[in-house]
């Protein structure tokens, strides 16, 4: 998920290796609008092999980087 | 419309482009491999879908069927090899080559759901309402990603699949198979185009190989 956000986003690894489950994403990192959500999204569904339904995305698992994990979890398991 | 790089005679690649948001964010990437393949002998042609670029058809007139005979048609007469950038792999499919590179090649499905992943999260900062259910319904061309797009060509594009590849590459990252792995990043997705030579380099060596072997 770091190496995802960083490299979709362009964010040093340093940066993304200080990230926490708290750490705030939509709408506190100015990297992730909506159009850069879509391209973090689409690169999971690649990385994971999973796929990710338009009424699956809602404000909360972007919240922050717990939830976006948590989600991803929870997709590659299933 | 096309570009032309590398010598007028002996192998020649025709560069099937990524297409809609892709191909700008590939662009120079693009150019690279071209260059990285005109500096090992061999020439390449990049041409325009019609509706893309400075193509004289309007985008939201395009087919799917028009962008295959286009690319059929702009395969040069001496013996040419495709290599498919991203959803280009999905318009190489009537064209008569020796052989077909794939980079990192999506479904149609793949491309629309990016398509419509990234208008409904428009939606969230305020873009107008999209129904993803409009595709299927008759009705005037809609627009994604900054591109209007006629509803024949979504819904032909949710069932296209890529051409059969003889080479298929794919990032490291990317779960699905391939003749090869390389590392990069997905230049295709960033939010900040950006290129990557030594990616573009390794992709030019590694299409100069394949098609010597081809010819062996």
């Amino acid at each position: 998920m770091r190496s995802v956000l960083a490299d979709i986003l362009g964010l040093s690894e340093a940066r993304v290796a200080a990230f926490t489950p708290e750490t705030p994403l939509f709408g506190a990192l100015p990297e992730l609008d909506s159009m850069a959500v879509a391209s973090v999204l689409t690169e999971l569904e690649d990385r994971l092999g999973i796929l990710i339904e338009d009424d699956e995305v809602d404000g909360e698992m972007l919240e922050t980087f717990g939830a976006l994990v948590t989600f991803a979890t929870s997709k590659a398991l299933v | 419309m096309r570009l032309c790089l590398g010598p007028s005679s002996g192998p020649v690649v025709l560069i099937a482009p990524a297409l809609f948001e892709e191909a700008n964010r590939l662009r120079a990437f693009t150019v690279a491999v071209m260059r990285g393949l005109a500096e090992r002998g061999i020439a390449s042609i990049l041409p325009d879908l019609p509706g893309t670029n400075e193509s004289l058809i309007a985008t939201e007139d395009a087919t799917l069927v028009d962008w295959r005979a286009a690319f059929a048609a702009a395969v040069p007469s001496r013996p040419a090899h495709v290599v498919a950038i991203r959803g280009g792999a999905l318009v190489d499919t009537d064209a008569e080559v020796v052989g077909r590179y794939h980079l990192s090649p999506p479904t149609g499905a793949d491309i629309v759901r990016d398509l419509v992943r990234t208008r409904l999260a428009g939606m969230r900062e305020g873009g107008g309402a999209f129904d993803p259910a409009d595709i299927d319904r008759p009705g005037p061309p809609i627009t994604l990603s900054g591109n209007v797009i006629a509803r024949d060509l979504l819904v032909a594009l949710k069932k296209a699949a890529p051409s059969v590849a003889d080479r298929t590459i794919r990032l490291e990252s990317d779960t699905r198979d391939a003749d090869r792995k390389v590392v990069g990043r997905p230049l295709w997705r960033l939010s900040e185009p950006d290129t990557d030579v030594m990616l573009a380099e390794t992709i030019a060596e590694d299409i100069a190989l394949w098609i010597a072997q081809c010819a062996a």
